[in-house]
């Protein structure tokens, strides 16, 4: 979602994949599971679809475009409000240095 | 179609083989086959690489489409069907003697779990909104032409896990009315959901 998000009119699944690779980096993420998570997503009516117009680049297929729903947006408002306190725990007990310190190297890997 | 590079050099742009990208079009089920087959295509960097992300890629397209299309109170109630069918078939031709014999109802349960196999199979590869009337009766038909031919098959392999000709008929022409019955009135859905188009 935060893929679709960050994409805005771009999202579909060659746009997704990449960004949630970059996302979850160093893990690698299969195409197929992108699928099926943007899937399930849909079915939980997190994110919309539709077929836009096919492209030569595509050898003339459609692209499936997805969009985020009021109620996918509400979902990831919650999952940053418990990443962020996850990250607070996390903090508070290996020290505001390494916050920072680790704060500026994924800054510098970005 | 092609990509410019330097001065007046024109490069085809790489593009998979023909014939593995219509093997993946007819391997991938129709309701997503533009979008994947056109992902594939725009990831495309070599012929390896497009089989490998293919084969990774095919199963877990199929999965969520069979995920997607099947119910799961049909699906019990399709599963009960089938196998109370052979169950009867054989109760009402050979008496306990066949349901008695050493894995006599787990031999039972492989046509059912072959024809449910095929029909949730038929359902994933569906075309979405089209439905022919006729369409729960030929599907439930075909899925049994896979049972006989696994049928066959296992007769060919190990006949001991194959049923007897006369079971295998009477639980054949049971199941295909029960079942279609059931899809008549119950027909799978084809459709995405929501606000999909």
């Amino acid at each position: 979602m935060t893929a679709i998000l960050s994409l805005r009119d771009d999202a579909y699944g060659v746009t997704i994949h990449a960004k949630v690779e970059e996302l979850s980096r160093p893990k690698n993420v299969s195409l197929g599971a992108v699928y099926v998570t943007l899937d399930r997503l849909e079915d939980k009516g997190l994110v919309s679809s539709w077929l836009s117009d096919p492209t030569p680049e595509r050898g003339g297929r459609a692209k499936r475009c997805y969009r985020l729903e009021a109620l996918g947006e509400r979902a990831l408002q919650e999952s940053a409000a418990t990443a962020k306190r996850i990250w607070d725990v996390i903090a508070e007990v290996w020290g505001k240095e390494w916050a920072k310190r680790w704060a500026k190297e994924w800054a510098k890997e970005r | 179609m092609g990509q410019r590079v330097g001065q007046g050099t024109v490069i085809a742009q790489a593009a998979p083989p023909r014939t593995a990208e219509a093997v993946v079009a007819w391997l991938v089920p129709p309701a997503c086959r533009d979008e994947v087959v056109g992902d594939l295509h725009e990831r495309y960097t070599s012929r390896g690489q497009y089989i490998a992300e293919a084969i990774s890629t095919i199963p877990l397209v199929v999965g969520s489409r069979i995920r997607r299309t099947t119910d799961p109170q049909m699906l019990i109630m399709e599963a009960f069907a089938l196998y109370l069918s052979f169950v009867g078939a054989a109760w009402k031709l050979d008496g306990p003697s066949f349901l008695n014999t050493q894995w006599g109802y787990l031999r039972l349960a492989i046509p059912a779990a072959a024809a449910l196999a095929t029909l949730k199979l038929e359902d994933a590869y569906a075309r979405p909104g089209k439905r022919a009337p006729l369409k729960p009766i030929l599907d439930t038909t075909f899925s049994f032409s896979v049972v006989w031919l696994s049928q066959f098959a296992l007769l060919a392999i190990d006949p001991r896990w194959a049923l007897p000709m006369r079971i295998m008929i009477y639980g054949s022409a049971i199941a295909i009315v029960l079942v279609s019955t059931l899809r008549i009135l119950f027909p799978p859905c084809d459709t995405r959901p929501r606000s999909a188009t």
